[in-house]
């Protein structure tokens, strides 16, 4: 089976009232196609700094994080915001959309953001937001739509570009117990369906079902669940 | 360019404002520009009407025609030159007249011209004087404001000498004044009258005008310095600089538009940074999810283009609207090359006045979508 992220020896140090902190340490992580990941772990415990470093949105003090087989380390801003791009999906803890962007817009802007044109941008949002249940709201404003709706929205925005990895940070957080079922359930699906990957991060007890793997970030590690 | 229409199509009343701040300092520059480039045709109209490129002065005269003098034999010599069609004598002089009959007093600058010359100005009513009929003047539209008319009897208060106006002219003035032409046979009599030239013989033998006009002759200049010594060679530039007020006039009046400038590209800095700001988060995830930091720049560039040239088109309309209405007493002036000149430094200066944000934009860290990273 193909690793589609793998986090090799990561270690990441901060420089903290001049002692030195350690908060990953030696994290390993191999996550395969179609395979989900939940990451779980007390609040301070480094799961913002790992999905940073796993979303190469920050260069870890030591270790490889390589996607798709092919190390991310060393890379310049221009192309680690390519790689965002089209490779990686985010999933935010509060959907974070765009405020003065239609929904379907919301997928058009990162798909002009790759370079495609508008009519197949056009045709694979509508498509998207159709498998998302989101139909009859392509021309609404994100304040219109509700909790659950919004981060529907937010995660056909992560799939548009076709990433290989999707990483979602607490991304039930803001919604009642079923809609957040509802919701990493259709991360799953999409994962699955479309051989992706997905590390998601969360506190949420009641969608680690839906997760192949289940591990906690103890000490800068990430350890298997009892 | 998608992000940057789109934010404006949402906020509209936000960037609305911006706009019509924007309109109302676009519209400023432009109106102050225009009353300065009136101000300045008022002031110095008849020179800037003539034909010349270049006039010859008496050298250490600083430029001005009111202290140069120039005699027959330099006028000669300079036609003998560059030929006598590219040449014309030229008196200027300031006075004081009373219309016969009154008791006001009229400021005015006489500008001695050849009747037949190419430095006599189109007529707007009246008859042309020729050199027949002696002691008539053309004046200036602007005195049938005070009362003259054709037929008025003008004295000159200096030397008592009197004139018909025989005519009027449309925009002529001189250092704000306005301009009474006479021809070259009516100054020649005013010359005698004047001390220093007691004899008719002499004043008749050695006239004296104060510059002469010269055009078509760029490339002899230097020849015609060199037959004409004692004298130098201006442009009509320099000889309009020269008028007295005209330079102090325009610096006050270009300080005012510099200043304009200024604030607003200042005005806009300050707004798009604020908005900036506001938005830092927005922009955080933006770049989380991919945008490069050159497409959110550009996207903050694009916004004040916009706002800049559509508040410039708007301004401008309204100009013309001030301009069709304004009393002529408020000289007013906008030509198409000035207005192109002016917009194109307020679009310059407008997106200086965003390189701040744009500044600011490259600076947010995509971090800031994921939270605090630093335990």
């Amino acid at each position: 089976m193909r690793h589609l992220l793998e986090l090799q020896q990561i270690t990441q140090t901060f420089e903290d009232g001049g002692s030195e902190r350690k908060i990953l340490d030696n994290l390993n992580l191999e996550v395969s196609e179609g395979e989900i990941i939940a990451v779980m772990g007390p609040s301070g415990s480094g799961k913002s700094t790992f999905l940073s470093i796993a979303g190469a949105l920050l260069a870890p003090t030591g270790g490889d994080v390589r996607l798709e087989g092919t190390s991310i380390l060393n890379r310049s801003k221009l192309e680690l915001s390519e790689l965002r791009l089209r490779k990686i999906g985010f999933i935010f803890q509060s959907a974070n959309l765009i405020p003065y962007l239609k929904v379907q817009e919301q997928l058009q802007l990162v798909a002009n953001l790759a370079g495609q044109v508008k009519a197949q941008s056009a045709k694979r949002s509508a498509e998207l937001l159709r498998k998302m249940d989101l139909s009859h709201r392509l021309q609404a404003y994100p304040d219109k739509l509700s909790g659950g709706e919004r981060q529907r929205v937010a995660i056909a925005r992560a799939l548009m570009n076709d990433p290989a990895v999707l990483f979602a940070d607490e991304p039930t957080a803001s919604l009642d117990a079923a809609r957040g079922l509802d919701v990493v359930n259709l991360i799953a699906q999409q994962v699955r369906g479309q051989a992706k990957s997905a590390v998601i991060v969360t506190h949420d007890e009641r969608v680690l079902p839906l997760c192949d793997r289940v591990l906690f970030l103890e000490e800068g590690k990430l350890v298997a669940g009892k | 360019m998608f992000l940057a229409l789109r934010e404006m199509r949402f906020a509209k009343a936000r960037y609305i404002l911006i706009a019509i701040i924007m309109v109302l300092v676009a519209f400023l520059v432009l109106f102050v520009t225009g009353l300065a480039q009136g101000l300045a045709y008022d002031n110095a109209a008849s020179v800037k009407n003539m034909a010349a490129t270049h006039f010859v002065m008496e050298d250490n005269s600083n430029h001005r025609f009111t202290r140069s003098q120039i005699d027959e034999e330099q006028l000669d010599a300079a036609a003998a030159v560059v030929g006598d069609q590219n040449v014309e004598p030229l008196g200027v002089s300031m006075t004081t007249v009373i219309p016969e009959g009154e008791t006001v007093k009229l400021d005015i600058t006489l500008l001695a011209v050849r009747p037949e010359g190419w430095l006599m100005p189109e007529l707007t009513s009246g008859t042309k004087f020729s050199d027949l009929s002696k002691r008539y003047v053309l004046v200036d539209q602007s005195m049938a404001e005070d009362g003259i008319d054709i037929g008025t009897v003008l004295v000159d208060q200096a030397s008592g000498a009197e004139w018909t106006v025989n005519g009027f002219v449309a925009n002529e003035s001189f250092s704000h004044t306005p301009a009474v032409f006479l021809s070259e046979q009516d100054w020649i009599d005013l010359q005698m009258q004047s001390p220093g030239h007691p004899g008719a013989d002499e004043a008749a033998s050695n006239t004296r005008y104060n510059a002469i006009a010269v055009k078509d002759s760029a490339d002899q200049l230097t020849h015609l310095q060199e037959v004409l010594p004692g004298t130098e060679i201006i442009t009509k530039s320099e000889a309009i600089s020269a008028i007295p007020g005209y330079k102090e006039e325009q610096g006050s009046l270009l300080m005012m538009i510099g200043f304009l400038f200024a604030i607003s590209a200042f005005v806009l800095a300050v707004f798009f940074y604020v908005i900036t700001i506001q938005k830092t988060s927005q922009f955080g995830i933006l770049k989380a999810i991919g945008t490069r930091t050159s497409y959110l720049a550009k996207s903050v560039a694009l916004q004040v283009l916009v706002l800049s040239v559509g508040s410039l088109a708007l301004s401008i309309l309204i100009v013309q609207l001030f301009k069709a209405v304004l009393p002529d007493s408020m000289p007013f002036q906008l030509g198409w090359l000035t207005m192109v000149i002016t917009s194109v430094s307020f679009i310059v200066m407008s997106l200086g006045g965003s390189l701040f944000s744009v500044w600011k934009v490259t600076k947010i860290d995509a971090l800031d979508a994921i939270g605090r990273t630093a335990a």
